[in-house]
C-alpha cells in the first residue's frame, strides 16, 4: 500500500541534491549532502521518507517522467547503501511537472533537476 | 495548347503519385479517378473544387447553416492538401437544372474541376444535407456521387466534416480525416487537464476536472476512450476515460513507481506501457480485458515510450541504453532489439498508421520533429521552426500530424501535412496546450 504523498512534508534538515542534464548518477558533491541526509534519517528512525525525482523542462514529457524516476531511485539506492532502511523509503517521479522556477536559463534548469526529500511520522 | 494540357495532366498524375506511398491500393472508383485524368485547365498540383453555399430545399435557415456547411467543408478540403477551394457567394437556386448548368459553367470557366452542390432540408432541430459531386471537366457536368447525411442542427459542423471526408474518399479511395477529434493537455505545470476538440479546434471541452496532473492521452483504436497518466491518487497511474459515455474512469495500472506512456495495439486489445515496479522503467504489454502483464524489456537503463507498428508485430521505443535516449525497435515479444537512430537525443517515436515511417522528436538545442524509415534509413527533418515542435500524433490518414509548438510563445497545438505546407493552428484558448492525440475516424 502506497502512502499518500500529501501526508509528507519537507523539512529543513534534509537538503535537495541536483543532477546533470539527462543524468541520474549521484555527483561527488551531492554524495556529501546525501551522507548528511542519511545520518539525520538514521537518527530519526520514526520517520518515513518520500523522495521526489524532478527534471528540467528541456527533455520531453514522458521521457522526463522516467528520468525523474531514475533520479529518485539512485538517490534511494545511495541512502540505502548508507544504512537507511529501504522499507522506510517511497519514491515518486514528477518528471518536469513541478519545477521550482520557470525561467529559461541554466541556473533555473539546474535547480529543477533535483531529488527532494519529505518525511512523515510512522 | 496541347503541350499545356499534357503538362497539366502530368502534374495531376504526379499529384496522385505522391499520395501513393501512404494510400492503400485505390478502391475501384473509376469515376473519381477519371475526374483527375479529365482535367485540362489550371496546372496546379491540386484539384480546384467549387463548393457554393448550400441550397435550402425545405424549411427555414435562421442560423445560416447553409453557409456554415459550405464554409466548414471548404476548410476541410483545403486542409486535406488535395484541393484548392473555389469560393463563391450565394446558393444555386433549388430545382432549377438550367441555373445549375449555368453555375457549373461559370465555375468551370473560372478553373474549377469539380463542383459540390449541397442541398439542405431543415425541420425543427434536425437537418438533412445531400452532397452532389459533379465533374466540371466533362461537357455534361457528370454527376460523380451523391450522398445524404443527417444530424441535429448542433451537429452541423460534424455533418460538414462527413461531407468533406466523403469527397476525399471519392477522389482518393480513402476517407478524409475531418470527422475526427484531437485530445490534448491544457494548463500550467502542476495542474493539467485533458481537453477534446474537433480536429480543427472547434468545440474544445475539458474532459477531466480533477485538479491533478493529467498527462499523455492516447485514443483507443475504436475512438471511444482515452488512456492517460494521472496523479489523481497521488502517484503517476494509468487510467482510461470514456469521454462520450456515462462510464466511470477505469484504472489500468497503479503499480509502485511510474505507470506511463500508454500505447494501444492496433486491434485495441493490448496496451503497451512503461512501469518501474520491477526496479527501473521497462516496457510491458497489458491485456486490457484480463489485466495480464507481459514484460518486454530487461535493461538497467530507461526504456519507455512504446509505439506499435500498424501490423502489431513490432514496437518502437526510447531507451538510454546507448548513453543518451535513442529510438529502438523490437518484436512484440521483446526479441530482435535494434537501434534506429545513431547519435544525438531522440524521444517520442510515433509509428505511422501506414507503417512507412516513424516520426520522433530530435533534441538539438531545441526540439524539432524528424522522421525515419522503420529500417533506419533516410532520417529527415520535418519541422524547422520558428520555435520548437514536439509530441507528434498521426492523423489516421498517415498524411497529417498534430504536434505542440511554442512558435507563438506559449505551447499550442498545430497540425500539418508532411509536404512542408505551413502548419495550421488548432488550439486558441488561454494557457499551454500540449501532447495532442489525434483520434481514429469516428464511428
Amino acid at each position: 500500500m502506497r502512502p499518500s504523498p500529501k501526508e509528507f512534508t519537507a523539512i529543513a534538515d534534509l537538503k535537495d541534491i541536483h543532477f546533470d542534464f539527462d543524468k541520474y548518477d549521484i555527483r561527488p558533491s551531492d554524495a556529501k549532502v546525501l551522507d548528511a541526509n542519511a545520518i539525520w534519517l538514521k537518527s530519526h528512525g520514526d520517520y518515513l521518507i518520500l523522495i521526489e525525482g524532478h527534471c528540467d523542462e528541456r527533455g520531453t514529457n514522458e521521457y522526463n517522467l522516467a528520468l525523474g524516476e531514475r533520479r529518485a531511485k539512485s538517490t534511494m539506492n545511495y541512502l540505502v547503501s548508507q544504512g537507511v532502511q529501504a522499507s522506510r523509503i517511497t519514491i515518486i517521479s514528477y518528471g518536469e511537472e513541478r519545477p521550482t522556477c520557470t525561467e529559461k536559463n541554466e541556473g533555473c534548469w539546474s535547480n529543477n533537476r533535483r531529488a527532494h526529500f519529505l518525511v512523515k511520522p510512522r | 495548347m496541347i503541350q499545356r494540357r499534357a503538362l497539366a495532366l502530368l502534374t495531376l498524375v504526379l499529384a496522385l503519385a505522391w499520395l501513393a506511398p501512404w494510400a492503400p491500393p485505390p478502391a475501384p472508383r473509376a469515376q473519381g479517378v477519371e475526374v483527375f485524368l479529365n482535367v485540362t485547365g489550371g496546372g496546379s498540383k491540386k484539384l480546384n473544387i467549387a463548393i457554393p453555399e448550400f441550397t435550402v430545399v425545405s424549411g427555414t435557415d435562421p442560423q445560416g447553416t447553409a453557409k456554415l456547411l459550405a464554409a466548414v467543408a471548404g476548410n476541410d478540403l483545403t486542409f486535406s492538401g488535395l484541393f484548392s477551394v473555389v469560393t463563391a457567394t450565394g446558393a444555386i437556386p433549388p430545382n432549377n437544372p438550367t441555373a445549375l448548368k449555368e453555375s457549373w459553367s461559370a465555375f468551370a470557366a473560372a478553373g474549377a474541376h469539380a463542383g459540390v452542390h449541397g442541398l439542405l432540408a431543415l425541420r425543427g432541430d434536425r437537418l438533412e444535407a445531400e452532397m452532389r459531386l459533379y465533374d466540371l471537366t466533362s461537357p455534361e457536368h457528370r454527376l460523380i456521387a451523391a450522398k445524404k447525411f443527417e444530424g441535429t442542427l448542433v451537429q452541423a459542423r460534424r455533418v460538414a466534416h462527413r461531407i468533406a471526408d466523403e469527397i476525399v474518399l471519392q477522389f482518393t479511395g480513402e476517407r478524409g480525416v475531418a470527422d475526427t477529434k484531437i485530445a490534448y493537455v491544457v494548463g500550467p505545470r502542476g495542474a493539467k487537464e485533458l481537453y477534446i476538440a474537433d480536429y480543427d479546434g472547434a468545440g474544445a471541452t475539458a474532459v477531466t476536472r480533477n485538479g491533478s496532473i493529467n498527462l499523455s492521452p492516447v485514443w483507443s483504436p475504436d475512438a471511444r476512450s482515452l488512456a492517460f497518466t494521472s496523479y489523481l491518487q497521488g502517484y503517476p497511474d494509468l487510467y482510461r476515460l470514456f469521454p462520450f459515455e456515462r462510464r466511470p474512469l477505469q484504472t489500468l495500472a497503479a503499480f509502485a513507481g511510474i505507470n506511463s506512456s500508454p500505447a494501444w495495439s492496433p486491434d485495441g486489445r493490448l496496451l503497451a506501457l512503461t512501469l518501474s515496479k520491477d526496479g527501473n522503467p521497462e516496457i510491458y504489454v497489458l491485456t486490457v480485458a484480463t489485466g495480464a502483464l507481459r514484460r518486454l524489456t530487461r535493461h538497467v537503463g530507461i526504456d519507455t515510450e512504446p509505439t506499435w507498428a500498424p501490423t502489431g508485430r513490432q514496437i518502437a521505443f526510447v531507451s538510454d541504453r546507448a548513453g543518451t535516449p535513442h529510438i529502438f525497435v523490437m518484436d512484440t515479444d521483446g526479441a530482435n532489439v535494434r537501434q534506429l537512430t545513431p547519435s544525438g537525443f531522440q524521444t517520442q517515436p510515433r509509428w505511422s498508421p501506414k507503417g512507412d515511417m516513424i516520426v520522433y522528436t530530435q533534441r538539438r538545442g531545441g526540439h524539432q520533429l524528424w522522421a525515419i524509415n522503420p529500417d533506419g534509413s533516410n532520417p529527415r527533418q520535418l519541422t524547422f521552426g520558428p520555435g520548437q515542435a514536439q509530441s507528434a500524433s498521426w492523423a489516421p490518414d498517415g498524411r497529417h500530424l498534430a504536434f505542440q509548438s511554442d512558435r507563438l510563445g506559449r505551447w499550442q497545438i498545430f497540425a500539418m501535412l508532411l509536404d512542408g505546407t505551413p502548419p495550421a493552428r488548432i488550439t486558441s484558448g488561454g494557457g499551454e496546450a500540449t501532447s495532442p492525440t489525434w483520434s481514429p475516424r469516428l464511428p
